[in-house]
């Protein structure tokens, strides 16, 4: 099907499919890209904050990709149930929604604690400096449970959308929200730093 | 069957993956923490490794998507590989070349720190993302293969699997390259 269109014309390839996969992509992937480096925009103009708590640095690739993947999970998982109609494509509240919701907050909280044990054990053998954990601990906890619900009404709304329009929500929101989170994760981490601690 | 999905199915499937995702990047984390902050020009450095780590998730996440889907529907041929390698290299160049004219741009109007030749933040993204791809590409395939063989659903096991690599070596190469190219 999507790769037969590929043959050989007077003894040149035809790259369809090289050129199917670089139209679709190249526009979505370059915003986003360019979003990428909003984010480090906001670091490097954040060195301050950085320099005084290292574990932050220490745990934000693990944040950012912890944020990333579970929107990439209820995204699949909305489009499927969207296609094979498990999913009402009305925004509306369903059982088959709270069991998403329950299901991935629960993942996501766990996934935090391992995150968080695993971060201050290793900032422990590496020497990195670890200050005031409690309050780092709870900015952490506040910045992903806002996260959490924040990507989990837009994701649904956006699909909903997407899908009575007749496109596959895969395709857009999936790069979207992976340069979304590693954008909105340390802004929300900086803002909450910066509220509740004087630099 | 999807909707006999439980909260307590989606937790079970999801927290495995996840974790093997979190301890590939924490491995970043200490390499970023540890090695790229020593640097005099960790400001302008640290402009360009969410872009690049965003990067990994934009066109690697893809390359995956589609080599397990030409997996499960029977459509994997040295042809289609090839070709989804050359757009993913493609694809990469294309966006690096952006991030670097971008970073001189962000760093013209609000960092301005003249500490190495501007040209080097167009090298920086183009070098450290090809040497990126050239590990993740092969490792992905393998890993995509190897499931698929064993009656797995590529799309469950490898992408998170993936993430974890990824960023991981992402950050290594990203320190590789400015080693390299003698970034103070």
């Amino acid at each position: 099907m999507l790769l037969s269109n590929n043959y050989y014309v007077g003894g040149a390839i035809r790259l369809d499919y090289f050129k199917k996969i670089f139209k679709e992509s190249i526009i979505i992937v370059l915003i986003s890209s360019i979003l990428g480096l909003f984010s480090g925009t906001l670091l490097s103009n954040s060195q301050r904050i950085l320099s005084s708590f290292p574990i932050i640095l220490l745990v934000l690739p693990s944040l950012n990709s912890l944020i990333g993947d579970i929107s990439t999970v209820l995204v699949s998982r909305l489009t499927s149930h969207l296609y094979i109609g498990t999913l009402s494509p009305k925004i509306q509240v369903s059982d088959r929604l709270k069991q998403d919701f329950y299901g991935l907050a629960i993942t996501i909280l766990l996934s935090l604690a391992a995150l968080i044990s695993l971060g201050y054990m290793l900032g422990n053998v590496f020497g990195i400096e670890i200050v005031n954990p409690l309050l780092i601990i709870s900015i952490l906890i506040i910045t992903i449970l806002i996260l959490f619900v924040f990507m989990f009404v837009f994701l649904f709304m956006g699909s909903i959308l997407i899908f009575r329009k007749g496109n596959d929500p895969n395709n857009f929101l999936i790069p979207m929200i992976t340069s979304l989170a590693d954008f909105l994760t340390p802004l929300f981490i900086i803002i909450f730093i910066q509220i509740f601690v004087n630099i | 069957m999807e909707a006999q999905d439980t909260k307590g199915r989606i937790i079970k499937e999801t927290f495995p993956s996840e974790m093997v995702s979190i301890v590939g990047d924490i491995l970043a984390g200490i390499i970023l923490s540890l090695l790229i902050v020593t640097f005099d020009s960790f400001l302008l450095l640290i402009l360009i490794i969410p872009a690049l780590l965003s990067l990994r998730g934009n066109i690697s996440g893809p390359f995956i998507a589609r080599t397990s889907r030409d997996f499960i529907i029977g459509e994997f041929n040295k042809k289609s590989w090839f070709e989804n390698v050359l757009a993913t290299f493609t694809l990469s160049l294309f966006t690096a070349l952006a991030i670097g004219v971008f970073s001189i741009l962000i760093n013209f109007l609000l960092i301005k720190l003249y500490i190495f030749h501007i040209g080097l933040l167009i090298v920086i993204p183009v070098i450290s993302i090809i040497l990126t791809l050239t590990i993740s590409i092969p490792c992905s395939t393998i890993l995509n293969f190897l499931a698929f063989k064993r009656g797995l659903d590529p799309n469950n096991v490898v992408n998170p699997v993936m993430t974890a690599i990824d960023d991981f070596f992402t950050v290594i190469c990203f320190y590789l390259t400015i080693i390299m190219l003698g970034v103070p």
